[in-house]
C-alpha cells in the first residue's frame, strides 16, 4: 500500500512539475513579449475609470479630480508592479494566473453579464466537459468492444481495413471533418443543426431541453469519435493480439476454460494497462480536437471561447486563463488515469 | 497535433526487441536496399508515389510562381480584381448547369481608326458571343497605359447590341487627366496604376440603358429599376409582354472602346476587357475572387517544406538526446528524462496556439514552437532502445578493442536506431502538416506565405459553409489529408524496412 501511495506520490509531483514549468513558460513569455505589461494595464485602466466616476460624486474642481485620479494611478502601477521590470513580479503574476485573477475580459460575457474571466471560465468549463467525456466514453467503449473482437481476427480483409482506416484517422484533421459534416447534415440534408448548443429560443421543461441540446451535441461528438476511433480500435487489438499469445493464455485454455472467460480473465485483465495507456493519449488528442471542434460547432465551451478570444481584437487575458487551464486539465486527466493504471497494474512502481 | 505525436509511444520499438545474433551490420542498412523494401510493400508503393506527385507539383510552383506570392498576389485584392467572386468550378457546370465562361480579351491593335481633322478615333472592339440566359458577372474595362502630347485623349465605351446593332449604349466616358502644372511631354496615365472600369456598376450606363430602352422599345414598360439589376438590364430586354420585367436576350454583343486622341503619336497601351464568368476555374474563387486552384498549388511546397523541416529538426534533436541520454546514463541521463518527461506531459496545441500568439505570426516560430515540444516521444523510445544495445555483444567487442565512446556512439549504436528514427521521422510528418492547419484555422498562421488552413480560416470565418461555397472548403481539406497520407503511408511502408521479421510475412 505504501507503495502506491509513493508512486502516485512521485507521479503527482511530476506531474506538478509540468504545471509550474507551462505556468513559467506562460509568464516568462508574457513578459519578454510585453504582453504582460499591456495586461496589467488594461487592469488599470479599467479600475481608474472607476475611480474616476466615483470620485467625480464628491471632487467638483476638475484639477483636483485629476490630481487625485494620476495619485491612485501611481499607487495602483506600484500595486501591479508596473514600475518595475516584469521578472521583479513573476511570482505575484504567477499567483494570478494560477486562481485565474487576470481581470476582466474586454468583451465576452457570462450568460449573466459577468464579464470576470474566472466567472466565464467557469461557466464553459461544464460544457468543455460534456462534449470531451462523452466522445472519450465513447471512443473507448467502442474501442474495447471491436478491438477485442478484431484481435481474433488479425490479418484478415477485415483487419487490414482497420488498419488503413485508422491510418487515415490521424491524416485527418478533426475540425475539417467537422466542417464536412456541417455542410452534409445540416445544409444539404437539413437534418441537424449547423452549430451551437441549443434552439434559438431554447425550449423549456425536461425532456425536450436535453434532447434539444442532444441533437446538437451529435455531430460534434460524432467528429470527435470518428477521428479517434480508428487508432482507438487499432491500438486494443495490438495490445489483445499481444497478450493472446502468450503461454498463460495457452494454459487457460488448455486447462478447458470457457473462451469468454479466457478472454476476461487471462488476455483483458493483463492487457488493461496499456489500454488504459491508450485511452491517456486519446484523452490528449481530445482536448486538442474539441479547441478546434468546438469552433467549427459554435459549442459554448473552452475551445470555442479559446478561438473567440483570438478573433478581432485578441482578449490576451482570456487567452492566458484558457491556455493554463488546458493545461491544468490535462494534468489532472493524466494523474487520474495514472491513479488507474497503479490499482490496474500491480507491478507498476517507480 | 497531440494526436500523432501521442501515437508515437504506442509505437512498439521492434529494434529493441530484436535477439542480439539477427542484428545487422552497421552497413547493411543501405539506401537502395531500403528503398526496394520500400517498393515491395503495397502501401510504400503508393506512398512513394504520392510523394513524388507531391513534390512534383512542388517543383512546379517553385519554378513557376514568383517568390513572394502571398504578399504580392494571394493578399492583394488588386491583382484578383477581374476575376468573379465567389464563382464554382468549370467542371461543375459539365453535370448540366448553366453557366457563363469566363473571357479575358487583350485588344493591341484599333479595329478601326478614323481621321477627325488633325485627331483621329481609335476604335477598339471585341465581340461576345452570349449564349446563356444568365448574364455574365460583371464587364470590365481596364486601360492599362495613355501616352498623349498635347491634349489629353477621351476615351468612350459602349454596347453594341444584338437588337439593335446600329444604336451604341454609351456606358461610360473616360476622362484622361490632362497636362499638369510643370509636367512635360509625353504625358503618361494609368501605367502604375492601370485604371479599371467596371462597366456594370456606372450611374452613366444605367442612365443610357434607360434611355436606350425608351428610345427602342417605346410600347413596352421599361424595367423599373435599372441600377439594382444593371447587368440583367445590359444582357436582356423589356419583356415582350409588357410587365416590366427584363428577359435575357442571346446574341453577339460587342463592346466598342473609342479613344478620340489629338496626336496620332499618342499611344494607348493594351487594354483588357473581362467578360465575368459565374463559374471559374478548375476550383472556383473565393469572395476575394481569388482563384483557390492557385492557392491550393501554393500550399503543396509549403506543406512539404513544414512536414520535413518540423520533422527533420525534431528528430535530430529527439534522436541525439535520446542516444546521448541512453548512452552517456548518470546524471545526464537523468536530466534529459526528467526534461522528457516533463515536455511529453504538456497538451501540445494550447501551448502552441498560445506561444504563437505571443511570439508572433511567423512560419519559422511556429516550426520552431512545434519542434520544442515534439522531440521527447522519440528521446525516451531511442534510449530504452540504445539501453539494449549498448549491453549487446557487439558494443562490448568494440569497447574491448578499444574504441572511444563517440565512435561507439556513431559507429556501432546510431546505425542500429537508423531505420527506425527514419521511419520516426516520417511519421511525424503529417502530424507538423496538420499542426500547422490547425493553427492557421485559428487564424494563427503566418499571412505573408497561404496555406490550406488558412484558405479554410477565410472560408470558414467568412461564412462559406453557411451559403453553400463548398469548393472553397472541401478542396483545401482534401489536400492537407493527400499530403498527410502520403507520409502516413510511407511510415506503414516503412514497417517492413524498420522490423526485419515482417520482410517474411507480406
Amino acid at each position: 500500500m505504501t507503495a502506491i501511495v509513493r508512486t502516485l506520490a512521485i507521479r503527482a509531483i511530476t506531474l506538478l512539475g509540468v504545471l509550474f514549468a507551462v505556468l513559467l513558460l506562460l509568464v516568462v513569455s508574457l513578459g519578454v513579449t510585453g504582453v504582460s505589461d499591456k495586461l496589467l494595464e488594461a487592469n488599470v485602466n479599467e479600475e481608474l475609470r472607476a475611480f474616476r466616476i466615483a470620485q467625480s460624486q464628491t471632487i467638483r474642481d476638475p484639477n483636483q479630480l485629476e490630481q487625485a485620479v494620476a495619485q491612485r494611478r501611481v499607487e495602483l502601477e506600484e500595486f501591479y508592479g508596473l514600475d518595475t521590470p516584469w521578472y521583479r513580479r513573476m511570482l505575484p503574476q504567477l499567483w494570478r494566473v494560477m486562481t485565474l485573477d487576470l481581470g476582466r475580459a474586454r468583451s465576452l460575457r457570462t450568460a449573466d453579464g459577468s464579464n470576470k474571466i474566472s466567472d466565464i471560465v467557469l461557466e464553459r468549463l461544464p460544457n468543455t466537459v460534456i462534449l470531451l467525456t462523452t466522445a472519450t466514453v465513447i471512443t473507448a467503449a467502442i474501442g474495447l468492444l471491436v478491438g477485442v473482437r478484431m484481435a481474433t481476427k488479425v490479418g484478415t480483409r477485415l483487419d487490414r481495413a482497420v488498419a488503413y482506416f485508422a491510418a487515415v484517422s490521424f491524416a485527418v484533421p478533426a475540425w475539417w471533418l467537422g466542417i464536412l459534416f456541417i455542410l452534409i447534415f445540416a445544409f444539404r440534408l437539413d437534418i441537424l443543426p449547423a452549430g451551437g448548443m441549443y434552439s434559438n429560443p431554447p425550449p423549456e421543461g425536461f425532456p425536450e431541453r436535453q434532447l434539444d441540446l442532444l441533437k446538437h451535441a451529435l455531430l460534434p461528438i460524432l467528429t470527435l469519435v470518428l477521428v479517434s476511433i480508428g487508432p482507438s480500435i487499432y491500438s486494443v487489438r495490438t495490445m489483445t493480439m499481444t497478450v493472446a499469445q502468450e503461454d498463460h493464455v495457452l494454459l487457460a485454455r488448455a486447462k478447458g476454460l470457457p473462451e469468454g472467460k479466457v478472454t476476461r480473465r487471462h488476455i483483458l485483465r493483463v492487457a488493461a494497462p496499456p489500454i488504459v495507456t491508450g485511452l491517456i493519449f486519446g484523452l490528449a488528442g481530445s482536448l486538442s480536437g474539441a479547441i478546434l471542434t468546438e469552433t467549427v460547432f459554435n459549442w459554448r465551451g473552452m475551445g470555442r471561447l479559446f478561438f473567440d478570444a483570438f478573433s478581432g481584437q485578441p482578449d490576451e487575458g482570456v487567452i492566458v486563463a484558457l491556455t493554463f487551464l488546458f493545461t491544468l486539465i490535462y494534468v489532472v486527466a493524466r494523474f487520474i488515469l495514472d491513479v488507474l493504471y497503479v490499482i490496474l497494474d500491480p507491478r507498476v512502481r517507480y | 497535433m497531440a494526436q500523432s505525436s501521442a501515437a508515437i509511444p504506442q509505437q512498439p520499438a521492434p529494434t529493441a526487441t530484436m535477439p542480439a545474433e539477427e542484428q545487422e551490420p552497421a552497413s547493411a542498412f543501405s539506401l537502395r536496399g531500403a528503398l526496394r523494401l520500400l517498393v515491395a510493400t503495397g502501401s510504400g508503393r503508393a506512398g512513394l508515389t504520392l510523394f513524388l506527385i507531391l513534390v512534383a507539383l512542388s517543383a512546379y510552383v517553385l519554378i513557376t510562381y514568383p517568390r513572394d506570392f502571398g504578399r504580392s498576389r494571394w493578399s492583394s485584392p488588386l491583382y484578383w480584381a477581374d476575376n468573379p467572386s465567389a464563382a464554382p468550378p468549370v467542371w461543375t457546370t459539365w453535370l448540366g448547369k448553366e453557366a457563363v465562361r469566363h473571357q479575358r480579351f487583350t485588344l493591341t491593335e484599333p479595329e478601326s481608326v478614323t481621321q477627325r481633322g488633325a485627331a483621329e478615333v481609335r476604335d477598339f472592339r471585341v465581340t461576345i458571343d452570349h449564349t446563356t440566359s444568365e448574364p455574365p458577372e460583371f464587364v470590365s474595362v481596364t486601360l492599362s497605359g495613355i501616352t498623349f502630347h498635347s491634349r489629353a485623349p477621351v476615351v468612350v465605351i459602349s454596347l453594341i447590341r444584338p437588337d439593335k446593332p446600329d444604336a451604341p449604349v454609351r456606358l461610360a466616358n473616360v476622362a484622361v487627366q490632362g497636362p499638369r502644372a510643370g509636367e512635360s511631354e509625353p504625358y503618361r496615365r494609368y501605367y502604375d496604376s492601370p485604371l479599371r472600369i467596371n462597366l456594370t456598376q456606372q450611374d452613366t450606363a444605367s442612365d443610357a440603358l434607360a434611355q436606350f430602352f425608351q428610345q427602342q422599345y417605346p410600347d413596352l414598360t421599361p424595367p423599373a429599376t435599372l441600377d439594382q439589376s444593371l447587368v440583367d438590364a445590359l444582357f436582356g430586354r423589356p419583356a415582350a409582354d409588357g410587365s416590366g420585367r427584363i428577359e435575357p436576350l442571346t446574341g453577339e454583343y460587342t463592346i466598342s472602346v473609342q479613344a478620340l486622341v489629338a496626336d496620332t503619336e499618342d499611344e494607348i497601351a493594351p487594354m483588357t476587357v473581362v467578360y465575368g464568368g459565374t463559374v471559374y476555374g478548375w476550383m472556383g474563387t473565393d469572395s476575394l475572387g481569388r482563384d483557390i486552384w492557385q492557392g491550393l498549388l501554393y500550399g503543396f511546397p509549403v506543406a512539404l517544406l513544414i512536414a520535413t523541416l518540423a520533422s527533420l529538426a525534431s528528430t535530430i534533436i529527439g534522436a541525439s538526446l535520446g542516444i546521448l541520454s541512453g548512452y552517456a546514463g548518470g546524471v545526464t541521463d537523468t536530466v534529459i528524462q526528467r526534461l522528457a518527461d516533463i515536455v511529453s506531459n504538456v497538451p501540445v496545441l494550447p501551448l502552441l496556439i498560445f506561444l504563437v500568439f505571443v511570439l508572433g505570426s511567423h512560419l519559422y516560430l511556429i516550426l520552431l514552437v512545434l519542434v520544442a515540444f515534439s522531440w521527447p516521444g522519440l528521446t525516451i523510445l531511442v534510449r530504452s532502445m540504445v539501453l539494449q544495445i549498448r549491453s549487446g555483444q557487439l558494443v562490448e567487442a568494440a569497447r574491448a578493442l578499444g574504441a572511444s565512446k563517440t565512435r561507439i556512439m556513431f559507429r556501432h549504436v546510431f546505425p542500429q536506431v537508423a531505420p527506425f528514427i527514419v521511419a520516426q521521422m516520417i511519421f511525424f510528418a503529417p502530424g507538423a502538416i496538420l499542426a500547422e492547419a490547425s493553427l492557421s484555422f485559428l487564424g494563427l498562421g503566418d499571412p505573408s506565405i497561404p496555406t490550406w488552413g488558412q484558405m479554410l480560416e477565410a472560408g470558414f470565418r467568412t461564412g462559406a459553409l453557411y451559403v453553400g461555397y463548398w469548393w472553397w472548403v472541401i478542396p483545401p481539406g482534401m489536400m492537407i489529408i493527400i499530403t498527410a497520407m502520403a507520409f502516413m503511408l510511407l511510415a506503414l511502408g516503412m514497417e517492413s524496412v524498420v522490423d526485419p521479421r515482417l520482410r517474411n510475412v507480406s
